[in-house]
């Protein structure tokens, strides 16, 4: 039971990580390299904000307003001029994104690590079917599938989602109908940062907070993304349930042969289904 | 492709600069520098010779600079090799290992290549850094590798450890003259136009693309072999996939595509990288936002912008000329 609870909540972080890697290639067409690189200044602004004010909700406020509004800067300063260009200048440039926040974190923290301790309010552990499982673990759980709600509601329902699908399937013919497409993708990427600012924020307290998460954490975006089928929502939520499931057993029955098979499974679906494991035809963002 | 003029002016010049460098009585440390420097050009023109000449991105060359040195480092200490047969070994393992990507890399393209090229060369990664720590020592890596025992000279002279990666550089850049202006570069640069066309034309594109990745992963091994020599240590960092990003940041600094790019971007990265680091530990950081800064505004890179440059110039005279007359 503990196995699946962990499992489930390191799912849900890998969601919320995926989720905005995805809703970014999906609509904006760019791969983006430094979504690691965001989580773990997520992290980082969480871990200090939380120290100077106590408060664990704002630092993970603090996190995605600054992941947000570094989006937001990121995109309409270094991708706008790139559009029009072949696609491996955006993958390049976000690379060399990572190189310049990690400095910025190691100028600013240093480079050892961190630790977050779990809110009081969610340290604990209940006991469930026989087993011990921490609080706090079920509130990742919890907050994955709020997020998760609300972004489908956000995407399917509301009128800027519409505009986002609109935008993503055909930019030119919203740009003549006079809408503002640079604006709604500089908006797209403002959120995908920030939902990766809220999963450094949450991840905080679970694992040690470092510069390697950087580098280490994109990987296992790419994974789950991958799976999932580039740039479909519902995919990265099976995959990222899916990797989560199969890291937590595995950890548990064959820990070292866990990374090794997931990349076997990630090789094997790029060969076999480019679309992701999940897809449906005509379906995007 | 032909020879420019541009071209063969500019080869001059770094040839120039290449050989009266050890008798300008240098530095040990610029001999040192200016050597790692040729190393990584030919893996950065190695690593062009995908990504210039027919645009796809790879994001596992890492994997084969890592291999080759891997090969040298343990043919030379475990079974007690000669040095060239370790060369040579790093050199046919490094074409393998673009073969084995190359099956699976090649069946998807775009992105899609980029990151099936990143996850097999991660997976590389993992095994040499864990599973087979008996073999490859692990993280720990391997000390102490070898350099070359030829003619009784001494290699472990800063100067003629030089002189024998500078042949092999300009060994390397002949042959990439020579395929350049080949009946087989043509094709490349054929397929690069349109593909399709190409296709049209009979020509069986992928298996131009297979030889161009294989050729592509054997400099690399070369390079590693090389790297691993002078460093005289293996370590499993060479096979992570920010080694692929170093490669493509230098690529496109110097400017992807053109023959003498790729040894100027790495010259410029480096000496960015020497002259950075004396006033900051964040010079990585640094060279990071000027890299973004020249994928903004000089896509071209440095040796592109000159071409261009270069070529502007000569127009002008032309019609000066012919005014003139």
């Amino acid at each position: 039971m503990s196995t699946i609870v962990i499992g489930l909540s390191l799912g849900m972080l890998l969601f919320l990580l995926a989720a905005g890697l995805t809703l970014i290639f999906g609509m904006l067409g760019v791969i983006n390299f430094a979504h690691g690189a965001i989580y773990m200044l997520g992290a980082y602004v969480s871990f200090e904000v939380g120290k100077q004010t106590g408060s664990f909700l704002m630092g993970v406020i603090a996190a995605i307003t600054i992941t947000g509004v570094l989006g937001a800067a990121v995109e309409k300063l270094s991708l706008r001029p790139l559009y029009e260009r072949p696609h491996f200048y955006q993958l390049i440039l976000t690379f060399g994104l990572i190189l310049v926040l990690s400095d910025v974190v190691r100028y600013i923290w240093g480079s050892g690590y961190q630790e977050v301790s779990i809110p009081p309010l969610w340290n604990g552990t209940v006991d469930m079917l026989g087993s011990t499982i921490p609080v706090y673990r079920l509130f990742v759980i919890g907050l994955g599938v709020v997020v998760s709600t609300l972004l489908y509601l956000f995407l399917e329902k509301s009128t800027f989602g519409m505009l986002v699908r609109a935008a993503s399937s055909d930019a030119e013919m919203v740009r003549i109908l006079g809408l503002p497409v640079g604006t709604i993708r500089m908006a797209v990427f403002s959120i995908g940062c920030a939902l990766s600012g809220l999963a450094g924020a949450i991840a905080a307290p679970l694992f040690p907070v470092e510069l390697g998460m950087a580098t280490n954490t994109i990987i296992d975006c790419f994974i789950v993304v991958i799976l999932g089928g580039l740039g479909n929502i519902r995919g990265a939520i099976a995959a990222s349930l899916m990797v989560g499931m199969v890291r937590a057993l595995g950890y548990v029955y064959m820990p070292s042969w866990v990374d090794i098979l997931t990349f076997s499974l990630l090789i094997l679906t790029l060969l076999t289904r480019p679309q992701g494991l999940f897809f449906r035809a005509a379906r995007s963002a | 492709m032909k020879l420019s003029k541009f071209d063969i002016l500019f080869g001059l010049c770094l040839a120039f600069i290449g050989l009266l460098l050890p008798f300008s009585n240098p530095r040990e440390t610029l001999i040192q520098l200016i050597t790692l420097a040729a190393i990584w050009s030919i893996f950065a023109i190695g690593f062009d010779f995908v990504f210039g000449s027919l645009g796809m991105i790879s994001f596992g060359h890492a994997t084969f600079l890592g291999v080759g040195g891997y090969a040298l480092s343990l043919a030379t200490q475990k079974y007690g090799l000669p040095f060239m047969a370790g060369v040579g070994l790093a050199i046919f393992l490094g074409a393998v290992f673009a073969l084995l990507f190359s099956f699976f890399a090649l069946r998807v393209s775009g992105i899609f290549f980029a990151l099936v090229t990143l996850a097999l060369s991660q997976l590389v990664f993992i095994l040499a850094d864990s599973k087979l720590r008996s073999f490859t020592g692990g993280s720990d890596g391997i000390l102490g590798v070898e350099r070359p025992s030829l003619l009784g000279i001494d290699f472990f002279d800063p100067i003629n450890f030089y002189w024998f990666v500078l042949a092999i550089y300009t060994l390397v850049m002949l042959a990439v003259i020579s395929l350049r202006s080949s009946p087989f570069g043509r094709v490349i640069a054929a397929i690069r136009n349109n593909e399709i066309r190409a296709d049209q034309l009979g020509f069986n594109v992928n298996r131009y693309k297979q030889i161009t990745f294989v050729i592509s992963g054997a400099l690399s091994g070369l390079a590693g072999a090389l790297l691993a020599s002078l460093l005289m240590y293996m370590n499993p960092q060479m096979l992570h996939w920010t080694t692929s990003g170093d490669v493509i940041i230098m690529t496109l600094l110097g400017g992807s595509g053109t023959l003498w790019g790729a040894t100027v971007g790495v010259i410029a990265f480096e000496f960015l990288k020497e002259w950075l680091s004396s006033w900051t530990e964040y010079w990585y950081g640094v060279l990071g936002m000027i890299f973004i800064l020249v994928t903004i505004f000089v896509p071209r890179g440095i040796v592109g912008e000159l071409e261009r440059m270069y070529s502007t110039r000569q127009k002008r005279l032309d019609l000066r000329q012919r005014r003139a007359k």
